[in-house]
């Protein structure tokens, strides 16, 4: 029996903006689940609809076997961290975790040593008299988070929380939010629109697509194995070759639209190399550009323009317009 | 959160209703003949004709259309003046200039038009003319309001920066406010002038100190006509009062729609 | 952008005009009025003795108070209509806000003459509201007297309402939608959440709103007067007979009166300059 279920959900605003097209999802327990997508693939919106804070036109949802579709967020018992503005400003850090549980009319007593031991867990305890002002962003995310977590609730939401947080930070708190849903085994969904986030977070990423579910997969497969041609170039840097130019350079038949190929499966050399059960394609460089441990090089191809990956190993760097060897396992090759 | 928003719109009603009741039924007032039970009778439009018969009806229209322009646009051509200079040379008088724009707050209505008239009454010369008291009264009436507006707009067009880059192609200090800053910061600046306008066009307390019989506006006209000729004819002056000032209302919403709102909005 | 040395200052010739303008009608007139205040009616020197006479005598003890009850009074009442109002128009549909502040934008600037005249007609002793009650039966409203001090607060409460409003919405657009939802999420119910979250955070915007009403409310002069002339002790009116009117000139005592006032009125805009940071209405 699944833990999250949408059946048929459909929303439309009020100015005929019809966001959700109809999804059908079942999610379950003790999960890290993230919901990906570029802007206005209605990812916020599936998650506000589990919040209560949307209402759904179409559909029902249940949340651990009830119907909670028509319920208020007061009576979802739901934990919810916001992009911004999450902490009341006019509270201290104490103050912002303890007021769920003052809502729930926790005993006095009780409330302290919660609101104590959660922000050991996020590593601010010594904040707990101040106020957000005097945070920072990531520090402030933290307590959001610790507020969310600390009545208990069934799921926790994340509504792109790390997008206001610059770069350095956003890796190190991927990993704090990652552990602490593991420690606690709370069920979370996550929104992004960042694929390296959601790979590194989930156990399973559904990405969508006008208001659609279009695939959905552990993080290995959905980068691996994509099934359309959104799929490819969203999850990662996919190389897509329109099969008929391909067959040209190579000279066999290949009997799909498009292929996707991962910039990485390339081997890059000076020379001819012929392999058992690989393609062979001859090329120039036209670009080439550095990306921290690899360089990522274009190649012109017969018209075809190849972005190959390659480790910086020491081995040496191919010039500019200098005539390269590019092979590629048969079984690389997705086929679209 | 649905009948949170109804209950919100019967808030919104209620205020509305209660804010366009005295208005309605003044100006039902100043159609119907007999008002004495619950509901009027003899629909008769004798006011405006008593109205139109006043002689001095439109003249004071005309009178308070100009005493209210006037003032508005010397006061803007001095502070327009004033604020670049200061904002561009003598950034640290900003705070002085704005005491000084601030205090019309502290005296105004009474004070200012009793202490101007005890002061300058007898005087001899062109100081002691009443029309030229009234206009410079005004002119500090408005001040802080047209103060605001051009700061406002010169701060939002991020003026330091454009001058720079007029004179980078070769504009002098000069030629950059006339050619760049001003056609920029008009919008900004029309919705208090048009406020200001709108604000003296209603007074009757500075006029009626400061000018007192030599010149008279339509507030004062409508205060002799409802206590000393007819209540009724007064209300047909009244409506049609009402429809200049919201003719000058409608202009500055426009406006304000068109520079997105004319209500500062802070972006975190 | 600043020069150093002589250059700039023949720049400082446009500020001529405004310097005159200031002076001539704010300063000079301001500063006539505090030392007149006190000097002493016949004769030069110091004196309090203005404010001594001012504050034994009955009728400008009673025009002090009465100024200082009804701005207390239409300010709060103002300021609890527009707080309902504001909050209404924060969540409410952008066509209904457009219309609200329309009509807010057009009532804002009605007052004085006019104001009297239309309350006159609605509450005044034939009123059309009070020949009505009469008519019902409904005592409180048939035997309402509009030239009084409940009267007065009445028709001031009309004009407040309007600038409170327009100063507190753009306050309630800070109170982030977030907040709010997190709140909802921990199980508050809306009441909860102004009072825990909402008010504490408006708490600024809503004494500076105050104070603004309280300095319009004793300034107002052409609603008190319209509706009363002479017979109704308050701080304006007296001010102004004292120095305009059949009586003879009181140039000493109004001046020391428009001091007490100015006091008044620069007690609340300071208040208002504090907390907001930005006196008066917004232009």
């Amino acid at each position: 029996m699944s833990f999250i279920r949408f059946e048929g959900v459909n929303k439309t605003f009020g100015n005929g903006n019809h966001v959700l097209k109809g999804i059908d999802l079942e999610l379950e327990k003790g999960n890290l689940v993230t919901l990906l997508g570029p802007s206005g693939c209605g990812k916020s919106t599936l998650l506000r609809c589990l919040a209560g804070l949307e209402t759904v036109t179409q559909g029902r949802v249940y949340l651990d076997g009830a119907d909670i579709t028509d319920l208020p967020p007061q009576r979802r018992d739901i934990g919810m961290v916001f992009q911004q503005y999450s902490l009341f400003p006019n509270m201290t850090v104490g103050q912002n975790v303890a007021f769920g549980l003052r809502m729930e009319k926790a005993p006095k007593a009780e409330i302290e040593g919660r609101v104590r031991r959660i922000l050991e867990l996020v590593h601010l305890e010594e904040k707990i008299d101040q106020y957000p002002a005097q945070l920072s962003g990531g520090q402030q995310q933290r307590v959001a988070l610790a507020r969310a977590i600390v009545t208990e609730p069934k799921v926790l939401l994340l509504d792109e929380p790390l997008s206001a947080i610059d770069a350095m930070l956003r890796r190190e708190l991927q990993v704090e939010i990652r552990r602490l849903q593991q420690r606690l085994n709370i069920t979370t969904i996550f929104v992004t629109h960042d694929q390296d986030e959601a790979m590194v977070m989930s156990d399973v990423i559904y990405l969508m697509n006008g208001g659609l579910i279009v695939q959905h997969g552990s993080p290995i497969d959905m980068y691996t194995r994509p099934e359309s041609k959104f799929a490819a170039t969203f999850m990662g840097h996919y190389n897509i070759i329109p099969a008929e130019a391909f067959s040209r350079a190579c000279g066999e038949g290949v009997d799909c639209a498009d292929l996707a190929v991962r910039p990485e499966v390339f081997q890059m050399l000076a020379g001819p190399l012929g392999r058992e059960g690989s393609y062979s394609l001859r090329g120039r460089v036209v670009a080439r550009m550095p990306h921290g441990n690899i360089v990522r090089y274009t190649v012109d191809c017969d018209a075809m323009e190849i972005d190959v990956d390659v480790v910086l190993d020491g081995a040496g760097l191919f010039e500019l317009r200098q005539e390269v060897f590019l092979s590629v396992d048969k079984g690389a090759l997705i086929h679209l | 959160m649905k009948n949170h928003k109804a209950g919100g719109n019967i808030v919104l009603v209620l205020i509305m209703v209660y804010l366009l009741v005295p208005l309605l039924l003044t100006f039902t007032f100043s159609v119907f003949g007999n008002w004495t039970s619950m509901l009027p009778k003899n629909f008769t439009l004798r006011a405006y004709e008593d109205m139109l018969a006043t002689p001095r009806f439109f003249p004071d229209l005309l009178r308070t259309i100009i005493i209210s322009v006037v003032p508005v646009a010397i006061t803007v051509l001095i502070m327009l003046l004033a604020l670049y200079t200061v904002l561009i040379f003598f950034p640290r008088l900003e705070k002085f200039l704005q005491l000084l724009c601030m205090i019309p707050y502290a005296i105004q209505g009474v004070i200012l038009s009793v202490s101007i008239v005890s002061l300058y009454t007898r005087v001899p010369g062109f100081l002691s003319n009443r029309i030229f008291l009234l206009v410079g009264a005004y002119c500090i009436v408005i001040l802080p309001y047209i103060f605001q507006g051009i700061r406002n707009a010169m701060r939002s067009v991020n003026m330091p920066m454009l001058i720079e880059a007029a004179e980078m192609l070769g504009a002098s200090k000069l030629e950059a406010f006339f050619k760049v800053i001003v056609p920029n910061i008009v919008p900004g600046i029309s919705v208090s002038a048009l406020l200001s306008i709108s604000m003296l066009f209603g007074d009757w307390v500075v006029i009626r100190n400061i000018a007192g019989n030599a010149y008279e506006n339509v507030s004062i006209l409508l205060y002799m006509t409802m206590n000393i000729v007819s209540v009724r004819t007064a209300t047909a002056m009244f409506t049609v009062v009402f429809l200049v000032t919201l003719l000058i209302s409608i202009l500055v919403f426009n406006l304000q729609s068109k520079t997105e709102g004319g209500t500062s909005r802070e972006e975190r | 952008m600043k020069r150093n040395g002589n250059p700039r200052w023949k720049y400082a010739i446009t500020l001529l005009p405004f310097l005159i303008l200031v002076l001539m009608f704010e300063v000079v007139p301001l500063l006539t009025i505090l030392v007149n205040a006190f000097k002493p009616v016949d004769g030069h020197g110091f004196t309090l003795g203005n404010f001594a006479y001012l504050f034994s005598k009955r009728t400008y003890q009673q025009a002090l108070l009465n100024s200082v009850v009804i701005a207390l009074v239409s300010s709060a009442i103002g300021l609890l209509v527009a707080f309902f109002g504001a909050m209404a128009a924060a969540s409410a549909t952008s066509r209904m806000k457009k219309i609200f502040m329309a009509i807010l934008d057009m009532t804002s600037n009605f007052s004085g003459v006019p104001l009297a005249l239309a309350y006159i007609i609605m509450l005044g002793n034939v009123g059309v509201f009070v020949l009505f009650a009469k008519q019902v039966g409904f005592a409180p409203l048939a035997s309402f007297n509009l030239y009084s001090t409940a009267g007065l607060i009445a028709a001031y409460i009309y004009f407040q309402i309007p600038l409170a409003t327009m100063l507190l919405i753009p306050a309630f657009a800070g109170v982030r939608k977030e907040w709010k939802e997190s709140a909802a999420l921990m199980k508050a119910r809306p009441w909860q959440f102004w009072a825990y979250v909402g008010i504490p955070i408006l708490g600024p915007s809503i004494i500076g709103t105050f104070s603004v009403l309280i300095a319009n409310s004793l300034a107002a002069y052409a609603t008190a007067y319209a509706l009363m002339i002479n017979n109704y002790p308050l701080l304006a009116i007296k001010i102004s007979g004292m120095f305009v009117g059949e009586i003879t000139q009181q140039k000493e005592l109004g001046s020391a009166l428009s001091v007490i006032l100015m006091l008044l009125m620069s007690a609340a805009i300071l208040v208002n300059n504090r907390l907001l940071g930005r006196p008066g209405k917004e232009s």
